[in-house]
């Protein structure tokens, strides 16, 4: 089954989108899409059954995702603690996943057509080389569209994530790109592997489960959460409605508290600069006059920026190669 | 057209609103009146539980007779009831976060909860807001505490390590420790972490290969010896954790109270009654 569905909404379904869309809307929804399994067992279908139908579910959400214009999409595919299920199960989804990718591959001029950009997030050397390749080809296909972006998130834990950025940081510090007092909350946030990203708006976890299980704890602090108890496999255009409007409902609270977060960072990353400014001129005898000590700290801050700007094109250069390595490589069997 | 759906869109706010106040209302009224079924069906037929948190029951003069251990005569025979309330739940956190998305926080009421989860035997009960005033205010809140603790409990009730900014991280007792955490002890912490270890590879003692999962989890508990919270408590209308503890609520359950203000023992037993029920699969 193709990844993207075609089809308009009917009549009743355009109405709820244009009186969703008279208020807030989010740009950016992550899903844990959660209740394959006991989709299946609840229609004494089988396991891999379930996953399919999930699939399936998936790019019935793109579409409707792409009429209440929201651009950005992330979902949990499967996370890092899913290696520890059946061998059996394991395979099965990994299998599943290499069908997926195929047909993305095969679906590329749809892709470009509706300018869809897949990522895809995770530690990718945990999986088998033929799928890395798979993956890898199809990031690197759709890496220019800018229209509507799927995160998917495969062989994936936020510690992981977290713990992958800080490694890229220790790096950047070993080759003097960085140096350690340069790290901050902001620059481990262009580190994880969702940085070209926003921060998820809404994050919505399906099948009753009121659990993060390790997806996106940096980037959804300041989400709205929302758990529904339907399972993934029989989610609705109005499980998505009911769940919109919840983001509609939070979102001037939620926007109050990023706003206040955002302007203490701010003040964080002044006081973190003034004190660097102070340690260099420990030595020379503090600058006397407060223009002077202004004029020090601006020119660190800039100095630092441009350190940190520097740093970071490194590493999406890193990446950016990472991924053109593995699609130009011949898919192994 | 415009105008037509942004006024539409009004009035779907503030039917949803009324939604939760009509569902908030009867699910009150049939906790009192267990019998009346036709009251708990149209409470579950009406529009989706998503909208509505679990309300809180205001304090009634009347005694309920689920409040037994509130209730009781000496303090003595309150712990003893607490403790059994506590070995009666299906399964009991060891870490509970109390997490305030309410405007402004109640130090009573704050400490009423806290008091209550040590006597059910949590041996872990941390309060978070995201705007730092608890623990700004901290010797307010351990004042509160340790008056409603001598009240409920006695002089000889257990003894308790308070940790907040600034104040001993590390526990060294087995005595039931409580945390007063702001959003510092989350990103902020994870911030400090990688700096310390990458402070470490400028040194040369250690290489960007060594930094693992385990190794920045320990780091993290050195700075702060916080188990990670099997259950949070939200108290608010505010859906979102805003910036609690995002390293550790990985596997944590979260459960929602409409508001912490004149929240009831009744309330705490209910959500821990609701935790008892979730099932971990851990990934597999």
């Amino acid at each position: 089954m193709s990844w993207i569905k075609e089809g308009e909404l009917n009549f009743l379904e355009r109405i709820a989108a244009n009186i969703l869309k008279a208020g807030p809307m989010p740009k950016h929804v992550a899903f844990i899409m959660d209740g394959n399994r006991r989709f299946a067992r609840k229609k004494n279908m089988d396991r891999q059954e379930g996953h399919t139908q999930g699939f399936n579910k998936l790019a019935e959400t793109l579409r409707w995702c792409k009429h209440l214009d929201i651009q950005e999409v992330t979902v949990y595919a499967f996370s890092i603690e899913n290696f520890k299920r059946t061998k059996d199960e394991v395979d099965g989804l990994m299998e599943l996943a290499r069908q997926k990718f195929l047909r993305l591959l095969d679906e590329m001029d749809n892709l470009k057509k509706h300018e869809v950009c897949i990522r895809v997030l995770g530690d990718l050397n945990m999986l088998p080389l033929d799928l890395q390749q798979i993956i890898a080809k199809a990031v690197v296909a759709t890496k220019h569209h800018n229209k509507c972006f799927l995160n998917v998130c495969f062989a994936y834990t936020s510690r992981y994530e977290i713990t992958n950025a800080v490694r890229e940081m220790a790096w950047g510090v070993e080759n003097g790109l960085i140096k350690a007092s340069d790290i901050s909350e902001l620059l481990l946030s262009e580190c994880l592997y969702s940085n070209n990203s926003p921060n998820p708006d809404l994050l919505i976890r399906t099948s009753g489960e009121v659990r993060l299980s390790d997806f996106l704890l940096w980037q959804t602090s300041h989400s709205c959460v929302v758990f529904q108890a339907v399972l993934w496999p029989e989610y609705t255009f109005w499980n998505l409605c009911e769940a919109i409007i919840q983001y509609q409902l939070n979102h001037k609270s939620i926007q109050k508290a990023r706003d206040l977060y955002q302007e203490q960072q701010e003040f964080q990353q002044l006081e973190a600069d003034r004190i660097c400014v102070a340690e260099l001129h420990q030595g020379n005898g503090k600058p006397s006059d407060s223009k002077r000590q202004q004029e020090a700290l601006q020119q660190y801050t800039a100095c630092r920026i441009e350190r940190v700007q520097d740093f970071l094109q490194e590493l999406k250069h890193k990446r950016d190669l990472f991924f053109t390595d593995l699609s130009s490589q011949v898919v192994s069997t | 057209m415009a105008l037509l759906y942004g006024l539409l869109w009004r009035l779907l706010l503030v039917l949803v609103h009324v939604n939760r106040a009509f569902v908030c209302w009867l699910r009150a009224r049939t906790r009192c009146f267990k019998g009346r079924l036709w009251e708990r069906a149209l409470a579950s037929l009406l529009l989706p539980v998503a909208f509505t948190d679990f309300p809180v029951e205001q304090k009634k003069n009347h005694r309920n007779p689920d409040s037994k251990a509130v209730d009781a005569d000496s303090p003595a025979e309150r712990q003893a009831l607490f403790l059994n309330d506590g070995k009666s739940l299906e399964k009991l956190p060891v870490h509970i976060g109390l997490l305030l998305v309410d405007e402004e926080p109640s130090y009573t009421d704050v400490a009423n909860l806290v008091v209550w989860c040590l006597a059910l035997g949590i041996s872990h009960v941390s309060v978070y807001d995201d705007n730092g005033i608890l623990q700004k205010n901290n010797s307010v809140l351990m004042h509160e505490i340790t008056q409603l603790q001598r009240h409920l409990l006695g002089v000889e009730g257990s003894k308790v390590e308070f940790l907040s900014n600034g104040s001993e991280k590390h526990v060294v007792s087995c005595r039931p420790v409580v945390s007063v955490l702001s959003p510092e002890d989350g990103k902020q912490s994870i911030v400090q972490a990688a700096q310390q270890l990458c402070r470490s590879v400028e040194n040369k003692e250690k290489s960007p290969k060594d930094i693992s999962v385990s190794m920045l989890d320990s780091l993290l508990r050195e700075f702060r010896n916080i188990p990670d919270p099997d259950l949070v408590l939200k108290l608010g209308p505010v859906d979102s954790t805003l910036g609690f503890l995002p390293w550790h609520i990985r596997l944590t359950e979260f459960i929602s109270l409409s508001t912490h203000r004149n929240v009831s023992y009744e309330d705490l037993l209910g959500a821990l009654h609701r935790y008892g029920a979730c099932q971990q699969r851990l990934g597999k």
